[in-house]
């Protein structure tokens, strides 16, 4: 996939990138409004992450631009501004998604895949990661052609770790993504880890390969490696 | 005590103290002078005795009349020092007088002059004493006058004070009335009342120019926080998405993990506590949505799955009683509402503890087991009052009481000795 980084904080930038960086994705950066623009008239992307504030002008506007021009790739928007004003008006003027600073790398990731997802499949809802098959619209995941039973979390956890395959993702940010801001509540994350466990034992017993591993303690990677 | 008692206070008492005063001199001068008249008819009959004397030598006859009496006794010659004296004047009731006094004779205060007078060898004193009942009766009615009018004079200060201090104040009663309603945080500005009066005037201007003041200060200091949340924002997208990128290098020793788990835990504290300024100076500035019909229900039920799993982590027993309530309000600020106070309630719960969540017609209740001491009432929703061992941003309760406030409800606190409560009411 072909992503467009708009974010003048160079050290954000650069880990996006990074983050996105492998094989068969194409990264591509711009640090000013001016810069932003031009590639934005100029080539066409699956994705543009856009951050609202920068030098020389406002990501509102390249998104106006965008939408002038007829263009429909899928905008993420990242923001600090928290506001629903803010989100509205980016989502009202076609954004697909608005992303408050600071994220996880691994949320931006998902996010992406999402928008991605939607606006390349095209009525096709299965995503498929080897023997696994998740049906988008349905909410259900297949092993080998097999339906198995997921709880709404384990498959928002199974939905992550897919778009964020091959990376660790830190507890943290699974628990953010799960449970939203509460989570500072837990004394520690536990629970997450039952979770996981029951989400690998029911694709185990699908059939499946075992793709989730621990990482330090820190986290979790999905990986076919 | 009020302005105008003790003002009452003051000139009554100088009223009364120089009225005595003029009194007591006013008494004693028409006393005075009243005294100097009998005497001056006590020697006028001296003179009438001396004479008679003179030309029949020999006494006059005694006899009683117009309310005086003379009496002569012997004396040993030269023993006898003329002088006016206060005495006594015995009066022989006559009969329309007899009814009334079962004694027959009665004594009255009188105004006596001591002389002495030689007939031929003999030398007598002579005695005249004059009734001062009439003097006595005129001074009583002038001093009777005189009380009423100071009587009048003072009733009538006090209501003419009462009405006009009452009326002269009313300016200032007004100003303190907008002083009440004067809220900092919101755009109404103070109302001048109305007055003629340079001192009520300077007042208004001075507070006018102060809460204005005040105000730009206070708005200073948001945009201040804004501000400075917004700056902080960055550096700390920063540091978030470079953790992301370190994690993903590979082969970290356990000690480097509990490094980097707690670097992640740090940096999500501050990402809330930058949040939540952040939220808290919108919400003081009014920035938020429109309203529409919210169930209630609904959101306090997904709250609750949304916690399942921290329930469980903290063991806590959740009790949970809800009826239907619908009502018209900022769906987004109440769900902030509702999340931070069912988080209070499991942050500073017991291991193993109790939360009670109640929705009845226009409340609901949160109640929670904890610590068993009442928190302070007044301190318990004020900025980062936490406890040392809390995690959260210190800013839970302060943002729900204002949500509170913003949408027109009121958020308690109470603790019945095992349960902290927090009730809010729609």
């Amino acid at each position: 996939m072909k992503i467009l980084i708009i974010e003048d904080e160079r050290g954000l930038r650069e880990s996006i990138e990074e983050y996105f960086a492998e094989a068969g994705n194409v990264c591509e950066t711009a640090s000013t409004y001016a810069e932003a623009l031009g590639k934005v008239n100029l080539y066409r992307y699956d994705c543009i992450l856009l951050d609202i504030t920068l030098p020389g002008g406002t990501g509102i506007e390249i998104l106006k631009a965008l939408k002038e021009g007829g263009h429909t790739d899928g905008v993420l928007i990242i923001s600090a501004k928290n506001s629903l004003d803010d989100r509205l008006e980016g989502l009202d003027l076609g954004a697909d998604d608005y992303l408050v600073k600071p994220f996880h790398l691994s949320e931006l990731r998902a996010r992406v895949s999402a928008i991605i997802r939607r606006k390349s499949f095209n009525g096709n809802n299965i995503l498929q990661f080897h023997e696994i098959a998740i049906d988008l619209l349905a909410k259900s995941v297949k092993v080998k052609n097999q339906g198995i039973k997921l709880t709404r979390k384990e498959y928002a956890l199974l939905l992550y770790f897919v778009a964020n395959k091959g990376k660790v993702v830190s507890k943290n940010a699974i628990a953010e993504h799960l449970w939203g801001d509460g989570i500072d509540m837990a004394n520690n994350f536990d629970f997450i880890y039952s979770h996981i466990k029951n989400l690998r034992k029911k694709l185990l017993e699908g059939g499946s390969n075992d793709y989730i591993q621990a990482a330090y303690g820190m986290g979790y990677k999905f990986t076919d490696q | 005590m009020k302005l105008l008692a003790r003002y009452n206070r003051v000139t009554l008492a100088t009223t009364i103290v120089v009225m005595l005063i003029t009194g007591i001199i006013y008494y004693v001068a028409i006393k005075l002078i009243l005294i100097n008249d009998v005497d001056k008819d006590l020697v006028v009959e001296e003179n009438e005795i001396f004479e008679y004397v003179n030309q029949n030598h020999q006494l006059p006859q005694v006899f009683e009349s117009n309310e005086q009496q003379i009496t002569f006794t012997g004396a040993r010659p030269g023993s006898v020092t003329r002088q006016f004296v206060d005495t006594l004047y015995k009066n022989i009731p006559s009969g329309r007088h007899r009814h009334h006094h079962h004694r027959g004779e009665e004594f009255e205060s009188g105004r006596g002059l001591i002389s002495s007078v030689a007939v031929g060898a003999k030398y007598y004193q002579i005695l005249i004493v004059k009734s001062t009942v009439e003097t006595e009766d005129l001074l009583k009615i002038i001093v009777g006058i005189t009380l009423g009018v100071i009587l009048l004079l003072l009733l009538v200060l006090f209501m003419t004070n009462r009405l006009l201090l009452n009326r002269l104040w009313q300016p200032f009663h007004n100003l303190l009335k907008e002083l009440r309603l004067f809220n900092i945080s919101d755009n109404r500005s103070i109302l001048q009342p109305e007055t003629n009066i340079d001192e009520f005037k300077e007042l208004n201007q001075a507070v006018a120019a102060m809460s204005s003041r005040v105000k730009n200060d206070y708005k200073d200091l948001k945009t201040f926080t804004e501000n400075a949340s917004h700056e902080l924002l960055t550096p700390i997208a920063v540091i978030n998405s470079k953790l992301d990128s370190l994690l993903q290098t590979e082969n970290f020793s356990q000690q480097q993990s509990k490094l980097l788990n707690d670097l992640y835990g740090a940096v999500s504290r501050l990402t809330r506590l930058n949040h939540a300024m952040l939220l808290l100076v919108k919400i003081e500035n009014h920035l938020v949505g429109e309203r529409q019909a919210v169930d209630v229900r609904r959101v306090v039920d997904e709250l609750i799955i949304q916690f399942e799993e921290i329930f469980h982590d903290k063991e806590l027993k959740v009790n949970y009683k809800l009826s239907d309530l619908i009502i018209d309000t900022n769906p987004y600020l109440l769900d902030v509402l509702l999340n931070n106070l069912l988080s209070n309630a499991i942050r500073h719960n017991l291991h193993s503890g109790e939360i009670s969540i109640q929705l009845a017609a226009n409340k609901l209740i949160i109640r929670n087991t904890g610590e068993n001491v009442a928190l302070q009432t007044d301190q318990v929703f004020k900025r980062f009052q936490k406890s040392s061992s809390s995690e959260g941003s210190g800013l839970g309760l302060t943002i729900s009481k204002q949500i509170c406030e913003n949408l027109g409800f009121t958020l308690d606190y109470k603790f019945d000795g095992r349960f902290h409560s927090f009730t809010t009411t729609f």
